[in-house]
């Protein structure tokens, strides 16, 4: 028997195997966000329809919650009716669409036939998103009082999840 | 019905393979002619059964029977025929099933051409393959079955995924891929059968160098097809990402050509049997991982599956079959090794030894790469990248180093050489490698690196048409003629040498027009209205207008570009979008216009109404790599074919098996 | 009237900015061919966070076409390649390096091929200095009976071909 040839295979199967075992279940699209616990960067965009500006910074003091989606993103479409009831269930709370890569037009039919409870901004380079480290649509981030980014969330919310990471913010 | 007779089949061979694996390793361990029969039998009904499943679920694609599952999955009443044929393997389940039928076939194959031959390694290596299969077949029956049935069959289906669609290589590169991947199966099959007899003998190493070598012309091939149909349909000019699905399929493919080279040297000298039993082991544990890497849902890859619950079965047959083979090897290893000895090591055998340090070293590089980021999230929970930039920086200088190899192995002489000797075959292709180096220079050439690769490349080149027409060379000096000695020297007796170099041949172009066409490459980014026309790289591209064409599965807005040169038409070049009804963004295919030293390509980056977005790219040489790419494949296959030596002779039975040995 | 109230509207539109991230540019600002070789370059760095694993300057999708405009806007503004890697990297973490830093664990993946390298090396030059001297064993003890012998013609052509 060769106990070098033994050692040295054993080694590397155990090393395999243990990499390739801890990476099941994950999902390879996930991105931790370095943002976490930092300031969220600062933005002032144009609501549609109103044409209204809107700055994050006036908005301290309550906590934000401000999602990313567009009009071309499918779990966009199950996630809005949960963000609508919820926005209109806390008024405590301040929510914020941001809309990059779409058209105004198909933003205010979109809204028009599934409602709006709150601000839809419009991204128009994609320069917030960007910032925010959004990797894909719907992605939505939670701000405390203090202008802190405290929770990302990838992917549809609903009302159990979003009250869950809401309670970060909360704190 | 059709499910059911599907699920049928699969369960028998589910049980024929367990079998027949069981009946085969007894036979081994008793040495039982009798029992070798029984394990052929198997075998080829282990074939059978495969084959029969796969025509079973392509009568379902292509009668739309959509109470099956995974017709109801991938197949649409609304795609052409040959679409619905290649859906087999568009998904993960018929991917699987179509691994299966290539398995059996390979099988069947492999033990009919050894049905009187090798007899003491046989059961054992078919063993293995039934294990393998008896392996595939529970993926097909249990977590992978495609013969699931539907309860509310719908009325048509979505058809596979339209990047799927978008292409004819669809037809192709992935049955190459499977042909390349599935046969690793065959070759350690009988390294685990040498290592279970706990010997290699010399008439062994034909069929284990040539089970070898089959899969290895195809993986080459698939490669290639793969890099070829990025280029043809992503859009970026570019054929080769570091993916972690394209890593995949180049890893067994960087370890099966170090055991093709190592298997030389056991060959001449008796040596590195342990060694390449090793590497053959790798080759296949390698393609396993591949398959885990693509279905998994663990790498993120743009040609991956979609996720499923395959992974951790895969994962864990991946890590039995590692344990067995470490185990294995190391309890038998020695008994393989060394009967030999070599002269020196600077000689060809030495240089054997560094071309292999070299492919490992790069399979490493490749695999950890490739792997690391999975590290870095086990071990602290941090997420990185691993992409591109590293591997062009890491792989660069292991590639120059192989070419350096490619031009310096084989003109040193086999054992020992004279300095003066040395000396003799070493400096003349120097000439060479100046020339092209000086040629490269003048024609604009700057980066280092790329000046490297055509100094070594014109050395490699030099050496390589020395060595393949040395042979034909010293015949004609000996007075014979030159079409008999030609075609003795190179296609029956020193066919396999001269295979053996139409490779080196191939494989020195391909570095060159890697390395040409990625670093002289130029591309330009540009808005045209119609009518409007802009001037890149000597070509001036006009926009001439868009049209709108609709097929059944897809409507697709084609843009006119006249390319015209100096003021002479030149071609029209038409790349296109297309928007599949299940797709919500649309997939542009891009045009190219490939020329013998270079290739224009302009891909769609948007359009709107007038105005046309285009991305246009001046590749030179890049053309070369696909037909260089063929060119090594062809040697391949030049030498592996079996000729027998007596082929125009009468033989009244069989001719004597010395002769077909001694040949191939 | 109008106008002017849209160019209020505008004005009043702020993005986050690289300055804010990473301070002043440090290099000089780039115009002409040598800002669009700079972009290519950098934008094969960087990891598209919507694609799977491709570069921002490999990928045909809008995220990536923003990405890699900015990263222009940047250059021109007179950034210096550090300073866009890091202001992409205080949004998305290392993950979107494509090229990884040397720090920390992360280095271990420029290291170890190195070190495979240098071993291997050395496994090799141990191996060839074993086979030089090792004895040839007489004759294999354990080669089956089914040894072909060898065809004595090809024998001379190997070795005429071998000497030359």
């Amino acid at each position: 028997m060769n106990k070098t040839v033994l050692i040295i295979g054993v080694v590397i199967v155990a090393v395999i195997v243990f990499v390739l075992f801890g990476g099941l279940g994950k999902d390879p699209q996930h991105i931790d966000s370095p943002l976490i616990g930092k300031p969220a960067p600062p933005f002032a965009l144009k609501a549609v329809g109103t044409g209204q500006t809107i700055d994050l910074e006036s908005l301290r003091g309550k906590p934000v919650i401000v999602n990313f989606w567009a009009t071309w993103c499918v779990p966009c479409y199950e996630e809005h009716p949960t963000l609508v009831a919820n926005a209109r269930n806390l008024p405590n709370v301040q929510f914020v669409g941001v809309v990059f890569n779409d058209t105004e037009d198909k933003i205010l039919r979109f809204l028009a036939e599934r409602g709006a409870a709150y601000p839809t901004l419009i991204d128009a380079n994609g320069k917030t998103a960007i910032a925010y480290g959004v990797g894909g649509v719907p992605e939505t981030y939670f701000i405390n009082p203090a202008g802190k980014i405290v929770a990302k969330f990838e992917g549809p919310l609903s009302t159990e999840l979003l009250e869950e990471n809401l309670a970060k913010a909360m704190k | 019905m059709t499910p059911i007779l599907g699920r049928f089949i699969i369960l028998a061979s589910v049980l024929v393979a367990t079998t027949g694996a069981f009946i085969a390793y007894a036979a081994g361990a008793k040495r039982s002619p009798e029992g070798l029969r029984w394990s052929q039998r198997f075998a080829y009904a282990f074939a059978a059964l495969m084959i029969a499943a796969t025509g079973v679920m392509e009568y379902a694609l292509i009668t739309h029977d959509f109470s099956v599952q995974y017709v109801a999955h991938v197949g649409s009443t609304q795609v052409p025929l040959w679409v619905t044929i290649v859906s087999l393997w568009s998904s993960l389940e018929g991917s699987i099933l179509f691994w299966g039928f290539i398995l059996g076939i390979y099988i069947a194959v492999t033990t009919w051409i050894n049905r009187n031959d090798h007899q003491e390694y046989m059961p054992y290596a078919i063993g293995t393959w039934l294990s393998c299969g008896a392996f595939f077949s529970f993926l097909i029956a249990g977590p992978a079955n495609p013969f699931l049935t539907v309860a509310n069959p719908p009325l048509d289906g979505p058809g596979p995924n339209p990047l799927l669609q978008n292409h004819l290589l669809m037809i192709i590169h992935p049955p190459m891929l499977y042909l390349g991947y599935v046969g690793m199966t065959i070759p350690f099959g009988f390294a685990i059968a040498a290592l279970l007899r706990g010997r290699l003998g010399q008439s062994f190493l034909r069929p284990l160098r040539a089970s070898l070598l089959l899969p290895w012309v195809f993986l080459t091939i698939a490669i290639m097809l793969g890099g070829w149909w990025a280029y043809e349909v992503l859009g970026w000019g570019g054929y080769w990402a570091w993916d972690p699905v394209e890593n995949a399929s180049l890893l067994p493919w960087l370890t099966a050509t170090a055991a093709l080279h190592s298997a030389i040297v056991m060959e001449r000298r008796g040596v590195l049997k342990g060694w390449t039993v090793t590497l053959i082991q790798a080759s296949f544990l390698l393609t396993i991982l591949g398959t885990f890497m693509t279905r998994s849902g663990v790498f993120n890859s743009v040609h991956s599956f979609t996720q499923s619950s395959i992974g951790p079965t895969i994962l864990i047959f991946l890590a039995a079959v590692l344990l067995f083979s470490v185990a294995l090897l190391s309890f038998r290893i020695d008994s393989l090794e060394a009967e030999g000895q070599l002269d020196s090591a600077v000689s060809r055998e030495g240089m054997f030894l560094v071309n292999n340090l070299f492919f490992v070293v790069l399979t490493f590089t490749v695999l950890i790469g490739t792997c690391f980021p999975l590290v870095v999230e086990a071990v602290k929970g941090k997420q990185m990248s691993v992409g591109r930039p590293y591997f062009d920086a890491m792989v660069v200088p292991i590639g120059t180093a192989l070419l350096f190899l490619l031009g310096v192995g084989p003109a040193l002489p086999w054992g020992r050489a004279s300095r003066k000797e040395m000396q003799r075959a070493l400096l003349p292709p120097f000439i060479t490698g100046a020339v092209v180096l000086v040629i490269g220079y003048v024609l604009g050439v700057r980066n280092p690196w790329t000046l490297i690769t055509l100094l070594f490349g014109g050395y490699a080149a030099h050496v390589t048409l020395a060595q393949m027409w040395l042979p034909l060379r010293q015949r004609m000096k000996r007075g014979d003629s030159f079409g008999p000695a030609l075609i003795d020297t190179q296609l029956r007796r020193g066919r396999r040498r001269f295979g053996g170099y139409v490779v080196h041949a191939g494989a020195v172009i391909v570095f060159v027009a890697i390395a040409v066409s990625s670093t002289m490459r130029t591309q330009q980014e540009v808005t045209l209205t119609r009518g409007q026309s802009t001037t890149f790289a000597g070509y001036t591209v006009t926009f001439t207008g868009t049209e709108e064409r609709a097929e059944p599965n897809r409507q697709s807005t084609i843009a006119h570009f006249n390319i015209s040169k100096d003021g002479k038409p030149v071609t029209t070049m038409e790349p296109r979008m297309n928007q599949y009804a299940t797709m919500r963004e649309p997939i542009g295919t891009p045009a190219v216009h490939s020329t013998i030293t270079r290739d224009y390509y302009i891909s769609i980056m948007n359009l709107q109404g007038d105005q046309a977005g285009v991305l246009i790219i001046n590749m030179p040489m890049v053309g070369w790599i696909w037909f260089a790419v063929l060119m090594m494949g062809v040697g391949g296959l030049i030498a592996l074919i079996p000729m027998r030596r007596r082929t125009y002779v009468v033989v009244p039975e069989r001719a004597p098996e010395i002769d077909s040995e001694v040949v191939a | 009237m109008i106008a002017t109230l849209f160019l209020l509207a505008f004005m009043q539109i702020k993005v986050p900015d690289a300055a804010q991230f990473v301070g002043a540019p440090q290099g000089t600002p780039l115009t002409g061919p040598q800002l669009e070789r700079r972009t290519m370059e950098i934008s094969s760095e960087l990891r598209c966070p919507v694609c799977q694993g491709l570069a921002i300057g490999d990928s045909p999708s809008i995220m990536a076409a923003n990405m890699k405009a900015q990263v222009r806007e940047l250059l021109e503004r007179g950034y210096t390649e550090a300073q866009i890697l890091s202001y992409f990297e205080k949004s998305y973490g290392q993950f979107v390096l494509l090229k990884p830093k040397f720090q920390g664990v992360n280095a271990l993946v420029w290291i170890l091929p190195i070190l495979a390298l240098a071993g291997g090396f050395l496994l090799v030059v141990t191996k060839a200095k074993k086979l030089e001297t090792a004895p040839v064993k007489s004759a294999a003890p354990n080669e089956p009976v089914d040894e072909p012998t060898d065809d004595l013609y090809l024998a001379r052509v190997r070795e005429m071909v071998d000497k030359q």
